[in-house]
Formats: structure tokens, C-alpha cells, sequence
């Protein structure tokens, strides 16, 4: 592939995304500056590899980097925020460990529907960066459980179980907070 | 509640289950208070984050400096002097760069130009994404967008409220398709952007149209414009959008 054409397929298959993408890394970064280094950071990893895109689903494909990107970054800036992948006892101890008000398990959804933005994004924002970029990539960014598994590189089970955790602790942490 | 019902609950209300599996678990839901309970907090939760989290935005500033990088021809700019010149010189470099690609892009328009109005209105659409924005007006009234193209164009187009069928109308632009300007209205399906160009009828499709790198394009007439639909959707969305425009356009 010539110069020229990377740089079609790059405007191609990835500008298109470009929003999408930041959203992610704002999400696992956790802040705009940061998150504009990961996106830029991937978008290069991207176009040097665009020869490797066979097609298909480009959303995915980008933010399969993105996300790779965000991960490397966190490992180098915030090292304790890289949670073993699938150490979910570990997580769960962390959980009872900084819940210092005792949480109602079951709060009435109509709380939870009140809930503000602010309080919103700080219990997305405490849940282990796992739990976190899978909640987000259903919710904020409404991509399908494939998707996801393929851009997280776990089962689809995986995906499943993540998703249903993370939202129960956000809910738990939306009771807790009056 | 169990674990495996957790992730059963939270497949079904993602439209994940298989539809066997779905009528099975609905029927579950009607006869169990805390599965349902739960279920209305997780859907609580989803109302409540779709609605107060609104989807960022990637700033002008990044889009530039990516953009950059997808320029048609070759113009050295060094990533690494951002971070060893500042992030002023930075931006201005990039910025700078910007002016050049603009002028070469258009020129890599003119000469791509024999290739027909898909890939010229696919290119529309693609450039439409990169600007900050879609649209030059941002509405949702159609009696905002349409007197807009008013004062541009010789005439404008029909502007059909489609926000019932699930395409929230987004605004209008005016693109140039072979040489002609034509009244670009966009709708959007979900997180997803719909252009639909209105072309004169001797600009209509010379035969069937293929996807265009990942975006599909439908085409139509009504007799006295030829209607171009393109957008990343799937083609069977992309088909009902077509569907709906139509049959609202036989309303009076």
C-alpha cells in the first residue's frame, strides 16, 4: 500500500470515528488533556497500521486501539488504576474496603433516575477501569456485546458479566449517596 | 435473585437474548417482584446516564491535528516537536498544515471528480463528519432548515419531519455535487449521521450502487429531483429511513 492510500483509508476508517474514540479514552483517562495524548497517540498507531484493517467493522477496529492505547497509558501515568483483568474477588474486596457508608442494596429506581450528573460520572469514575470501559462502551457509546468483546478481547461472557457488575456497584453507589 | 439471572436480566433488557430466550425471560419478569424491581433500577440507570451524559466531543484542536496526519499529500510534520517545542508550537504547526490541506484537498476533489456522484456524495458525507460539525444549520424545526436553503438555492427542498419514525431531523448544509449545488438535509438514526442530498434528475443513479468504504448509499426519484440517502448505517436502516422520507413526502 502506497503512502497515498493509507492515508485515504485513515481518513476512511478512522476520522469518521474520531469522536467515539476521544469519548473512550476521556472515559478510561478519566481527563480532556490526557485523553487528546491517548487519541492522538492511537490515531498514529492507527495509520501505521492501517494496511492491517481488512474490512469490516471500522468502529471496532479503532476503538480496539484506542483502548489498547488508553490501557498503555495508564499503565506508565497511573499504575494502581490497571486492575487485574480477571481478578474479580480482588475487586470486589477493594469495593468493601472504600464503602464507608453503608450502601442500600436496593434502592428505588426513581432515585436512581434522579441522580445528577455530577454524582453520575463519579460513580462510573470509581469503578475499576474494566468494569468501567464496558459500562461505558454499552451505555455511552451503544455498541452491541460482539463489539465489545471484540474490541475488550474477552468472551462475550466476560462482557456479561462485567456489564452486570458494574452497573449493580454504579446503583449500589447511587443509593448510597443521598 | 441469582447470578446467572443478573446476567440474563441485563442480556435482555440490552436486547441481547435470542428471542425464544426473551419471551421465556418476559414471562419470568411478570411473576418475580425482585427481578423486576431490579430491572427498573437498571433502566433507571440508562435512562439517567443517556440522558445526563452527553457523548464527548473530540475538540476542533484534536480534529485538526488527526486530520493532519489523513492529508492527500505528504507535508512533514513532526509529532514529536509538540511535546519538545510546547504545545503552542505545536498548534500552530498544525494549524499551519491545515491551511495547505485544505487548498490540496479540494484539488484532490476536482481530479477525483470523473468518478461519479456516489463517491462525490460519500465524500460530502465523509468531509461533513470531519467539520466540527454536520450542518451549517443546526435545527430540529423544519420550519427552521427549510427557509434557510431558501435564500441560497433557486429552490428548496421538501423538509419532512421524520422524528416519530426514529430520524430526528439535525439540520442542512449545501454541498457541491458536480459542479451543482444541491440542499443537503441530515437526520440522525441513533449515534449515527444520515445525508440526504437532493440532486436534479439527470444527476440520478446510472445503475446499481455498491457500498462506498463502509458507507451505504440509497438512491431515489419523485420525478423532478433525484433523492441521494448516505450513511454509515446498515443498509436495511439506511432502506426504512428511504421508506419513511417517501411516505411522509405523499402527505400534503
Amino acid at each position: 500500500m502506497d503512502r497515498g492510500d493509507s492515508k485515504a483509508r485513515f481518513a476512511n476508517v478512522v476520522i469518521p470515528h474520531l469522536d467515539d474514540a476521544y469519548s473512550v479514552a476521556r472515559w478510561v483517562t478519566g481527563n480532556r488533556a490526557d485523553a487528546e495524548d491517548v487519541v492522538q497517540e492511537a490515531c498514529l498507531r492507527a495509520f501505521r497500521g492501517i494496511g492491517g484493517f481488512t474490512g469490516g467493522n471500522g468502529r471496532a477496529w479503532v476503538l480496539t486501539i484506542v483502548r489498547n492505547a488508553a490501557y498503555d497509558w495508564l499503565r506508565k501515568n497511573r499504575p494502581p488504576a490497571v486492575v487485574h483483568v480477571d481478578d474479580l474477588e480482588a475487586v470486589e474486596r477493594m469495593r468493601s474496603a472504600d464503602d464507608a457508608a453503608p450502601a442500600p442494596d436496593n434502592p428505588e429506581a426513581a432515585l436512581i433516575a434522579r441522580a445528577d450528573e455530577v454524582k453520575l460520572e463519579a460513580a462510573i469514575a470509581s469503578l475499576p477501569a474494566i468494569f468501567r470501559e464496558t459500562l461505558v462502551l454499552r451505555d455511552v457509546q451503544g455498541l452491541d456485546y460482539r463489539e465489545i468483546a471484540t474490541i475488550t478481547d474477552v468472551p462475550i461472557g466476560t462482557v456479561m458479566s462485567r456489564l452486570a457488575r458494574a452497573r449493580r456497584r454504579v446503583i449500589e453507589m447511587l443509593g448510597a449517596h443521598r | 435473585m441469582t447470578e446467572n439471572d443478573r446476567l440474563l436480566l441485563n442480556a435482555y433488557i440490552d436486547g441481547e437474548l435470542d428471542p425464544a430466550h426473551m419471551l421465556e425471560f418476559e414471562q419470568r419478569l411478570a411473576g418475580d417482584g425482585p427481578l423486576a424491581d431490579e430491572r427498573a433500577r437498571i433502566e433507571a440507570l440508562r435512562g439517567a446516564m443517556r440522558e445526563r451524559l452527553p457523548r464527548a466531543t473530540a475538540s476542533p484542536e484534536l480534529r485538526r491535528r488527526v486530520a493532519a496526519l489523513a492529508r492527500p499529500r505528504p507535508f512533514a510534520i513532526d509529532w514529536g516537536a509538540r511535546r519538545g517545542l510546547g504545545a503552542k508550537w505545536g498548534a500552530m504547526a498544525a494549524s499551519i498544515a491545515v491551511a495547505f490541506a485544505v487548498g490540496s484537498a479540494a484539488t484532490y476533489l476536482a481530479i477525483r471528480g470523473d468518478r461519479g456522484e456516489p463517491d462525490l456524495l460519500v465524500s460530502s458525507h465523509m468531509r461533513a463528519l470531519m467539520a466540527s460539525q454536520p450542518v451549517e444549520v443546526a435545527s430540529s424545526d423544519r420550519h427552521t432548515v427549510k427557509p434557510w436553503f431558501n435564500g441560497k438555492l433557486p429552490q428548496s427542498p421538501r423538509v419532512i419531519d421524520l422524528a416519530a419514525q426514529g430520524f430526528p431531523l439535525a439540520g442542512g448544509r449545501i454541498d457541491v455535487i458536480s459542479l451543482t449545488p444541491a440542499p443537503t438535509l441530515v437526520y440522525r438514526a441513533r449515534q449515527h449521521v444520515i445525508s440526504l442530498t437532493a440532486l436534479p434528475v439527470s444527476l440520478r443513479a446510472r445503475g446499481p450502487i455498491r457500498p462506498i468504504d463502509g458507507y451505504n448509499v440509497v438512491e431515489w426519484t419523485d420525478g423532478s429531483l433525484a433523492y441521494w440517502a448516505v450513511s454509515d448505517l446498515a443498509a436495511p436502516e439506511l432502506e426504512n429511513f428511504a421508506k419513511a422520507f417517501r411516505a411522509g413526502d405523499a402527505e400534503p
